[in-house]
């Protein structure tokens, strides 16, 4: 099973991404944030797809992304909310068929007993 | 009329071949395609010279200068003398030899047009000489079509020509600038700035004249009539669907291949931008096809888009599985990671058909390359067809 995410950064901007392991990103974002970082939703399912879909955002929302001077990030800009990124994301999967489903909301690694 | 149980397993093995539609959003290219029409647009030096002055990079270089009090010598702006062409030296450690074949190309009765002859660059020496550092082509192609007569009865030598020149004896100067003019810290054309000469020459000015800029505007119209766009690369417009950047690629397709890809494209995945692995895949397959004498069969083309759709989503995403898949399997056979192989594109995705059933012919060319690739895509996807 493979994870496409959106993330929800303690100052409140969404951002996105992709992993193997949900537990272990979960972990790593709080780590840097200095507090528990949620995922409010996780799609699961095929690699392929997860990875497709992550490209798709970073193609049709070019124009939201936030730009940190020149590096391009995986965040939006702070004006789109979760909202926003999770309906663009589940209409996208439902018109192009993929293999992607939610298997949590409001996710964060200490919630996982895994 | 029941089912057999052979068919009902064909049927069964074959979900992954089916191919959903997928709802189609307008695209914007239609209509701000800027090959569709020029921008009709003139602005003046000093629109440019504003817009320059805006730009940080532009700032810190003239304060660069203003701190340094430097002042650039006016004197050394390049002079301009009209020169007998018998007068000319050409300095054989600057230049490159004479490319006779190069001057012959250039030459020919109807390509060649007086009026594209470029000022030759020289210095001239403190002895009055002026010596050559870039045009020597032209120059020869020019003395030797006067010689030749085809210009009625001049005299060659004593023909005066354009030359743009600085005074010193400093050769350095001269390899230095022969450098210069021929590539280096110029900012080159694109090739999507080359096609678009291309086709405005055909569509604005509308002189058909040249063979080559007919055949390029022949193969963008062709893309265009199936909703498929030439854009620079990283402009804005990559982001909008059916927008490919691989120009060279695309020039090298025969019309045939641009009209059966492009139009398959715009039939499967219209809201995609073009992977430039569509133009590989359909070379291959219509050079492959054609030798083998099988036709590409509508099914197979479907079954084909299915299943991309399925496995991949896109043919993005194909082509990156395909090139991981690659990988391992170049590392698996000869031990070591191998560069890539554009052919893999095709061969890949006609392995996974037949792994998926797909039904239809297929020529054993292209089964028979990179035979077990098929084995190191990702297991998840595999496990789709057991």
């Amino acid at each position: 099973m493979y994870h496409l995410y959106l993330v929800k950064g303690i100052g409140g901007r969404i951002g996105f991404g992709i992993a193997t392991n949900i537990k272990d990103r979960n972990k790593h974002y709080s780590s840097h944030s200095g507090d528990i970082v949620t995922f409010p939703v996780i799609y699961g399912g095929l690699r392929s797809h997860a990875k497709a879909i992550e490209k798709t955002i970073k193609n049709e929302l070019s124009d939201h992304i936030w730009y940190v001077d020149d590096w391009k990030t995986e965040w939006l800009d702070k004006k789109y909310d979760e909202t926003f990124l999770e309906n663009f994301v589940s209409k996208t999967i439902e018109e192009k068929h993929c293999k992607l489903k939610i298997i949590h909301r409001n996710y964060n690694f200490t919630l996982d007993n895994s | 009329m029941p089912a057999t149980a052979a068919s009902m397993v064909a049927q069964a093995m074959a979900q992954e071949l089916i191919y959903q539609p997928v709802p189609r959003k307008p695209n914007p290219m239609v209509n701000i395609n800027p090959l569709k029409r020029g921008s009709g647009k003139t602005v003046t030096l000093e629109d440019r010279v504003i817009e320059l002055e805006k730009t940080a990079a532009w700032k810190k270089n003239i304060k660069q200068w203003q701190e340094e009090q430097t002042l650039f010598d006016m004197n050394r702006l390049p002079k301009v003398a009209r020169v007998p062409l018998g007068d000319l030296l050409i300095d054989e450690d600057v230049q490159r030899p004479l490319d006779e074949k190069h001057c012959a190309k250039i030459a020919k009765p109807g390509p060649f047009d007086p009026a594209l002859l470029q000022t030759l660059q020289c210095i001239k020496r403190s002895d009055g000489k002026f010596v050559s550092t870039d045009g020597q082509h032209t120059g020869a192609v020019l003395s030797a079509l006067l010689n030749a007569g085809v210009a009625g009865n001049i005299n060659w030598k004593t023909f005066e020509f354009n030359v743009q020149y600085i005074e010193t004896d400093d050769l350095a100067f001269a390899r230095r600038a022969f450098s210069v003019l021929n590539g280096k810290g110029k900012k080159r054309q694109s090739a999507y700035q080359l096609l678009r000469n291309d086709v405005y020459i055909i569509r604005i000015d509308g002189n058909t004249s040249d063979e080559e800029e007919v055949i390029t505007e022949k193969k963008v119209s062709i893309a265009e009539s199936n909703e498929c766009f030439p854009v620079e690369e990283d402009s804005p417009l990559c982001k909008y669907p059916s927008t490919f950047t691989n120009i060279a690629t695309f020039k090298t397709m025969t019309n045939e291949e641009i009209d059966l890809s492009t139009k398959w494209h715009n039939k499967y995945f219209h809201r995609d931008p073009i992977h430039v692995s569509l133009f590989f895949i359909f070379k291959d397959l219509c050079r492959d096809f054609n030798s083998a004498k099988l036709p590409i069969t509508e099914k197979l083309l479907e079954e084909l888009a299915g299943l991309i759709q399925n496995l991949f989503v896109d043919l993005s995403q194909y082509s990156s599985s395909a090139k991981e898949a690659y990988n391992r399997w170049h590392k698996n056979r000869y031990g070591y990671l191998g560069s890539w192989n554009d052919d893999a594109y095709a061969c890949g995705l006609l392995h996974l058909y037949k792994k998926f059933k797909g039904q239809e012919k297929l020529p054993l060319t292209l089964l028979d390359r990179f035979d077990d690739l098929i084995n190191f895509f990702d297991e998840d996807l595999l496990n789709l067809a057991s």
